[in-house]
């Protein structure tokens, strides 16, 4: 550890940090656009320059390491004007379009315009002119006018991805950024780059112009595209008012920041499949209650009683072993661990099936193979997967209850459509409207993972939580709450899930009855 | 001045083919290479070369035996010299008449130097229109090979050394030594940030010693004659000679190798003749485009690295650009503005936009169309540039541009009434 002293005030960082990081850590913000922290400083944009005492110019605080005894300084004239004169160059050949930006709100240039600049600008010439969209692959759009040339996008692809679709070319204002002949960005990391970038130069076909920042809300969350379990933000639209619009998500981006222990060992990405993969939030959702012959009227306990009926009839006929279930490794682990009480422990059924789910190929930085969010969740809860045939699971069947939470295509399932519609009686627990819906004699709405309070355990076995960000739509509701609800009206063992009045309430069963979630 | 001027690099210039090795070594080339390889260690060379005080002739004029003490001694990895023949500043053309003339005279410098620093790999970064002159290079690589003075077992003394040439593409900015490396690793020629300094981290992240060609020419001397006989060649602190490359409205243009120290003034009017048509003396830039510039008031100075800096200027490659009263002033200053502008690399912010941004004004001037406020726009902006750059070109174009507009402010106040 080492004393240094920023404006007068002394603080303990430990050797080898840079300026930038140690003023952070003392809650003194030092401007910078080009620096970032997953590499190595770039000292191009010059707007951290700092004062240091005895130093002659002023140094980078970006790149600089703490000395002992080292006294800087961050708001002296010498450094404001500075940082007003860097401002005011990349300006300068700045086009100002931002009221059709898309980075606009969320721009570090405007940020630091409002904060460091306010000057009235003294460039009266023409601005150089360049491609205003250039199709750089991947649906990234590169505006060169609005490039402020940090380059971090260009070292992202040369770092992270290790792709090195971008360069720099030519030289002086002439400067731009561009892909080598013959080539697009084509990773799966690409999206990042639209994050990365602190103008509005890359912007993705996704988002763009299709709303303002300043309109979209955010909520936190866990990516459940695949085991990695990126953490993330979900950004949406509130609403307008008295118009109710089917699209409310707008954006996946990243959550991971500095301050977060897990910003080394995930990096600050997430990928283009976690990123652009939303829109399964919003279409084609089950919405209401739907059962083949009963009116339901809205009246979910209705549904639970319907289902505690055809369980109850096969527990008088001692037919139990005529009931199927079929999870799925997309519930969280509070709901698994209630479909394990409920199915497992309450019921004592063997007919207990995971059917195989989306499996696609693992990259080298975070996309795993497995497709699905909590498979080492199921495991830990105790499910073990493999051991039953979906022949016998369809075989003198009865009564099957599905539980469809994934997005994706049924799997191995749908193959045996005709098998699955001899069953007697069919439930499905879903969010989403597919074709074989109709096949099932009750449909009960679900909610998916942005809507829902849970943890899944990602394939390091890292137990992350999440809270709702938005609510379901009409009469779905998560899962767990539905279990419990069923737990209730089995009474088999009432008392245990009275006691579950929340996710959280499951949790902690959870942790009480399985020690790795204690940890 | 009272010495006696005793040539040293350029003395034999007008010896037909010095370029081919039988006539160098006639001349007693190689000899010297021979002496030191048998005879001394590798602190030997560095002590005298240390004790000659031979300030680096590239432009920043850092003294060379420092900067090889630089470099690590125990590294498990290889180290390498870089010889900077990116002669790219406007007015300097000294290294090209080395190497066209004496090739082997750098040869052998690379080769004590190498020694010296424990090096066995040695590229030389020409610039790319020097062509003609790469193939000199590479000719006498060739025949210092044959000889056995480059390549495996030097001298059977056990020293092994490679020289390679390499082409620039014509970029200034790969004149600037981590330009230069980066260029060499075949990438982008953008500065890299210091620290680390080459001598720790350079080529392929190995340690590194970047010298000019003029400064290695001169080691073969010093280590031949003595770090004694070089500093009385110039001046305690800043010994040997230069080669002037005068340029401009001069009766004699050309190279001029006199010690260091000698003044402008005589460099002027004594070796290069004078004013050109007996027109008067408006301006001198002493050392490259990027020093400020002199008026004539101010040309009565020793022409070294101290005095100059004391003068608020710089003898940077010791290219000395003669104005007279025909040229006009706002010419000089969109010439300047023009080529920082087309050679900045673009890396930095306000290196890329403040020069385009001046060269944009004074542009605007030059076509009669200049405003009140613009000379003070381009202080403040060269202000801005100045010290906040990430490698020295923002300064070079900062300072020059700072200084034309200081010292001949009211011509230039006069293009803008106009």
């Amino acid at each position: 550890m080492v004393e240094i002293f920023i404006n007068d005030r002394p603080i303990k960082v430990e050797e080898g940090t840079t300026v930038l990081k140690a003023a952070e850590k003392a809650g003194i913000h030092i401007p910078h656009i080009c620096y970032h922290e997953a590499f190595p400083p770039e000292g191009s944009c010059r707007m951290c320059l700092v004062e240091i005492e005895g130093h002659l110019c002023l140094e980078l605080a970006c790149a600089t390491q703490v000395q002992e005894g080292m006294k800087i300084y961050t708001e002296t004239k010498d450094v404001i004007e500075a940082r007003k004169g860097v401002l005011e160059f990349l300006m300068a050949e700045h086009p100002m379009d931002c009221p059709i930006c898309d980075k606009a709100g969320q721009c570090t240039l405007q940020d630091y315009y409002e904060e460091y600049g306010l000057f009235e600008s003294s460039f009266q010439e023409e601005k150089e002119r360049k491609d205003k969209k250039v199709n750089i692959g991947k649906g990234l759009i590169l505006d060169r006018e609005r490039c402020i040339l940090c380059t971090r996008c260009v070292r992202f692809l040369r770092d992270i991805t290790k792709t090195n679709e971008l360069g720099v070319f030519n030289r002086g204002v002439h400067s731009e950024i561009g892909v080598f002949d013959g080539q697009v960005i084509d990773n799966n990391y690409a999206g990042n780059l639209v994050e990365l970038c602190p103008v509005g130069a890359i912007t993705d076909k996704d988002f763009r112009f299709k709303t303002r920042n300043w309109f979209l809300e955010k909520g936190a969350s866990i990516c459940p595209l695949c085991a990695r379990g990126c953490q993330i933000f979900i950004e949406y639209h509130p609403g307008f008012a008295r118009f109710e619009v089917p699209k409310r998500v707008y954006r996946i981006s990243s959550r991971v920041t500095s301050r977060d222990e897990n910003a080394k060992e995930k990096g600050y990405w997430i990928c283009d499949i976690g990123r652009y993969g939303y829109s399964y939030i919003d279409k084609d959702r089950t919405e209401f209650m739907a059962h083949k012959e009963r009116d339901l009227s809205g009246d979910k306990e209705e549904a639970v009683k319907y289902i505690n009926e055809k369980i109850k009839k096969l527990i008088y006929r001692n037919k139990l072993q005529w009931m199927g279930v079929i999870l799925n490794t997309w519930l969280t682990n509070e709901e698994l661990f209630l479909t394990k009480k409920v199915f497992t422990d309450d019921l004592k059924l063997k007919k207990v099936f995971f059917p195989e789910q989306a499996q696609g190929e693992k990259d080298d930085l975070l996309l795993t193979e497995d497709r699905t969010p909590n498979k080492k969740g199921t495991e830990e809860i105790g499910f073990q997967f493999d051991q039953l045939e979906e022949k016998e699971l369809f075989e003198d069947t009865e009564l099957l209850i599905v539980f469809w939470t994934s997005p994706f295509d049924l799997g191995t399932i749908t193959e045996l459509t005709p098998e699955l519609k001899k069953i007697k009686t069919k439930i499905l627990f879903t969010p989403f409207k597919r074709k074989w819906n109709d096949d099932f004699d009750l449909v009960i709405p679900t909610a998916v993972s942005a809507e829902k309070t849970g943890s899944y355990t990602n394939i390091d076995g890292k137990v992350q939580h999440f809270g709702p960000v938005l609510s379901p739509p009409g009469e779905a509701q998560a899962e767990w709450k539905w279990l419990i609800s069923l737990g209730k009206e089995l009474d088999i063992d009432f008392k245990s899930y009275v006691k579950m009045r929340s996710s959280l309430d499951v949790f902690k069963s959870m942790k009480d009855e399985i020690k790795f979630f204690r940890t | 001045m009272n010495k006696v001027l005793e040539k040293v690099l350029t003395k034999d210039f007008d010896v037909e083919h010095l370029y081919k090795i039988g006539v160098y070594m006639k001349k007693g080339g190689y000899k010297t290479l021979t002496k030191v390889l048998k005879k001394l260690k590798p602190e030997d060379v560095l002590k005298e070369v240390k004790a000659a005080h031979l300030r680096g002739r590239g432009g920043a004029g850092f003294p060379a035996g420092v900067k090889w003490g630089f470099v690590p001694k125990d590294v498990d990895k290889p180290k390498y010299l870089c010889v900077n023949a990116d002669e790219g500043e406007p007015g300097t053309f000294k290294d090209r008449y080395i190497m066209s003339h004496n090739p082997h005279m750098l040869l052998e410098g690379i080769v004590i130097t190498c020694f010296c620093v424990g090096i066995h790999t040695a590229f030389i970064y020409i610039r790319g229109e020097y062509e003609n002159i790469a193939q000199r290079l590479e000719l006498a690589i060739s025949e210092a090979e044959d000889k056995g003075f480059i390549g495996k077992n030097i001298l059977k003394t056990g020293f092994d050394l490679n020289v390679f040439v390499h082409r620039g593409a014509g970029a200034y900015i790969c004149g600037e030594e981590t330009a230069l490396l980066e260029s060499l690793e075949g990438k982008r020629g953008n500065p890299r940030l210091k620290p680390p300094f080459p001598a720790a981290i350079g080529l392929f992240q190995s340690p590194t010693v970047i010298n000019n060609v003029e400064t290695l020419s001169n080691i073969p001397h010093i280590m031949e004659k003595g770090a004694e006989w070089f500093v009385k060649q110039g001046l305690a602190e800043d010994g040997g000679t230069r080669i002037f490359g005068v340029s401009g409205k001069v009766k004699k243009p050309g190279i001029y190798e006199l010690p260091v120290g000698t003044s402008l003034k005589e460099l002027i009017y004594t070796h290069a003749g004078g004013m050109k048509s007996g027109k008067k003396l408006k301006a001198v830039i002493p050392g490259g485009m990027s020093s400020p510039i002199l008026k004539p008031d101010e040309i009565d100075i020793p022409m070294d690295c101290e005095s100059l800096a004391k003068a608020d200027s710089m003898l940077g490659s010791g290219a000395v650009i003669v104005l007279d009263e025909d040229v006009s002033i706002i010419d000089v200053l969109r010439k300047i503005t023009q080529f920082y502008s087309h050679e900045s690399c673009g890396q930095c912010t306000p290196c890329r936009i403040g020069n385009s941004w001046i060269n944009k004004i004074v542009t605007r001037i030059y076509k009669g169309k200049g405003k009140k406020d613009d000379l003070d726009n381009i202080e403040k902006l060269a202000s801005n540039m100045l010290g906040r750059t990430l490698c020295p070109l923002g300064d070079a174009a900062a300072m020059p541009i700072l200084a034309v507009v200081k010292k001949f402010r009211k011509e230039l106040k006069a293009e803008i009434k106009g």
